[in-house]
């Protein structure tokens, strides 16, 4: 009999490797690591001010909202700074600089709201969010993550030639007619959103080394952008349910296990090279 | 109607001017040569036409219009070495980049028609067989005729081309003015050309600009291309020759050449 904690983690991971299957090879080809991981870590911020709302008004599912506004917040200031004429890593690193700030000074009134707050039945760890808590999902998290995430799917699936094309000549998508502020926008809220969906799950480090190394091994292995997307799946995939047995079986966190697999799998092909 | 317009234009960065005394008129159907040293403020100057940069002052029509309300009528050629090679798009896509986009926000397929539009195109600038290959597989020449089929699957009536010849050999700079060429003589289109080397594009130039952050002379090649307006821009050792009744000139160690006499 498989626990049903386990099959909700199952069903998790699944959910969680088509959307950064799909979403790595774009960050990869647009050069958004920097960006993926600025974003990630606003998603920390927004954690701890869910968690501070969510004692404040006894409501912990206020959690994951606040993660996704921040994330967002935090996506569409960075469009402004480049938009008024900052390099994208300026905008990026002025922004991210300022979150982790406030992350910081988050942290201090946590701690101090949940010194007043002895008794509330707190079920969330701001630990969670930084490595991942695969199999405390909960079946409300799952049908968050399952609906949230088939949205993305399709409006992702929807614009993947427009947010390809943006990547290879943004001033021509331009020239032509299409507003590339407005797939940018859409293109960066997406990650900020996915982040916000999937991050509880399997943490910022992780989630920040499984948005970008498929994507960049699946670009070492083909020039087809069908064969990128069907390797940085399926290596997703693969990565994330061998990481849930390992894990079941031997009690070591699940995101680490896939956090190293990632990278052992990178260095060999890069070596081979 | 002209196809150009600048009246008193300054191009502005902030407080700074890129490039300033703008002063020109340029016919439907002529192609305009654009010349000057590094920095000269080429590619600013048709990045402000093309409606991308906005900063500026005076008065500045394509067709009638600012160049932001006339992108429809415009098609901006970069530098081939300028497009991100990283994604894997095919010729035949990147050419219908030029089409999709005046229709519709989502793009998940290319339509038919436009793919086959796309294949028209590719077969006017002479690359019929190369519809499925990657754009990174192709050579410079090649890149540069795909870039050249997508700006004319859009229907425009400017042309802008920035640097069409810059990083590629001899062959290959032949093949891409031998397009040019056949774009002047059956699409009449209107084109302004960036370039460091006029040597290749001589027959299509009806206009020169030459350009050092401000205007220095506009006019014919025979009124612009003299010695004492070259030596002006690209220093002492630049002069204008005639050998055999083609009017070279040498700026340093780009040479251009034109038919003609020695003024």
């Amino acid at each position: 009999m498989i626990p049903e904690y386990l099959i909700r983690a199952f069903l998790a991971s699944i959910m969680i490797s088509v959307l950064l299957g799909l979403l790595s090879p774009l960050i990869n080809m647009k050069g958004l690591a920097f960006l993926t991981h600025a974003t990630f870590h606003s998603l920390l911020f927004g954690a701890v001010l869910g968690m501070i709302l969510g004692l404040v008004f006894e409501n912990l599912g206020l959690v994951m909202w606040a993660a996704l506004i921040i994330t967002v917040v935090v996506v569409l200031t960075i469009a402004e700074l480049e938009k008024k004429g900052f390099t994208p890593d300026a905008a990026v690193g002025i922004v991210a600089s300022f979150v982790a700030g406030l992350t910081v000074l988050g942290f201090g009134i946590l701690y101090r709201v949940m010194a007043e707050k002895p008794y509330f039945p707190f079920s969330e760890s701001i630990v969670s969010y930084l490595t991942g808590e695969v199999f405390l999902i909960t079946l409300n998290d799952l049908l968050t993550l399952t609906i949230g995430g088939a949205l993305i799917f399709f409006l992702l699936l929807l614009l993947y030639r427009d947010f390809l094309y943006i990547s290879f000549d943004p001033d021509g998508v331009e020239s032509y007619g299409g507003s590339v502020r407005a797939y940018l926008m859409i293109l960066y809220v997406m990650v900020g959103a996915i982040g916000a969906l999937i991050v509880k799950t399997v943490g910022l480090i992780t989630l920040q080394v499984i948005a970008v190394l498929p994507g960049a091994i699946a670009m070492m292995t083909s020039r087809n952008i069908r064969k990128i997307l069907g390797v940085s799946l399926f290596l997703t995939l693969a990565v994330e349910l061998i990481s849930l047995i390992t894990a079941y079986l031997t009690d070591i966190p699940p995101s680490g296990i896939a956090t190293i697999m990632l990278g052992a799998i990178y260095g060999v092909l890069l070596f081979r090279r | 109607m002209e196809a150009v317009l600048a009246e008193n234009v300054e191009i502005l960065y902030g407080s700074y001017k890129a490039v300033e005394g703008l002063n020109f008129k340029i016919s439907e159907g002529e192609t305009l040569l654009l010349l000057g040293p590094n920095g000269a403020g080429k590619t600013t100057l048709l990045r402000t036409i093309a409606g991308f940069h906005k900063a500026y002052t005076g008065r500045l029509l394509v067709f009638g219009k600012r160049p932001e309300d006339a992108r429809e009528l415009i098609s901006y050629v970069p530098q081939s070495h300028s497009m991100n090679e990283l994604v894997p798009l095919k010729a035949e896509e990147v050419v219908s980049m030029g089409i999709i986009y005046k229709k519709g926000f989502f793009h998940f397929r290319i339509p038919e028609d436009a793919i086959g539009r796309a294949k028209e195109a590719l077969s006017f600038v002479g690359l019929e067989d190369i519809a499925e290959k990657h754009f990174s597989e192709l050579s410079g020449g090649q890149k540069q005729r795909v870039l050249l089929a997508r700006a004319l699957i859009s229907s425009p009536k400017l042309l802008l081309l920035d640097e069409p010849l810059s990083s590629l050999d001899p062959s290959a700079r032949a093949e891409v003015a031998a397009v040019l060429g056949k774009i002047k003589r059956e699409k009449n289109l209107t084109m302004i050309i960036t370039t460091h080397d006029i040597n290749p594009l001589v027959e299509i130039g009806d206009r020169v600009m030459l350009l050092n952050k401000k205007l220095i002379a506009f006019g014919t090649p025979q009124e612009v291309l003299r010695d004492e307006i070259i030596k002006g821009v690209y220093g002492p050792l630049a002069r204008a020759i005639n050998i055999e009744d083609r009017l070279y000139c040498i700026t340093g160690d780009v040479h251009l050449h034109i038919k003609g006499e020695h003024p």
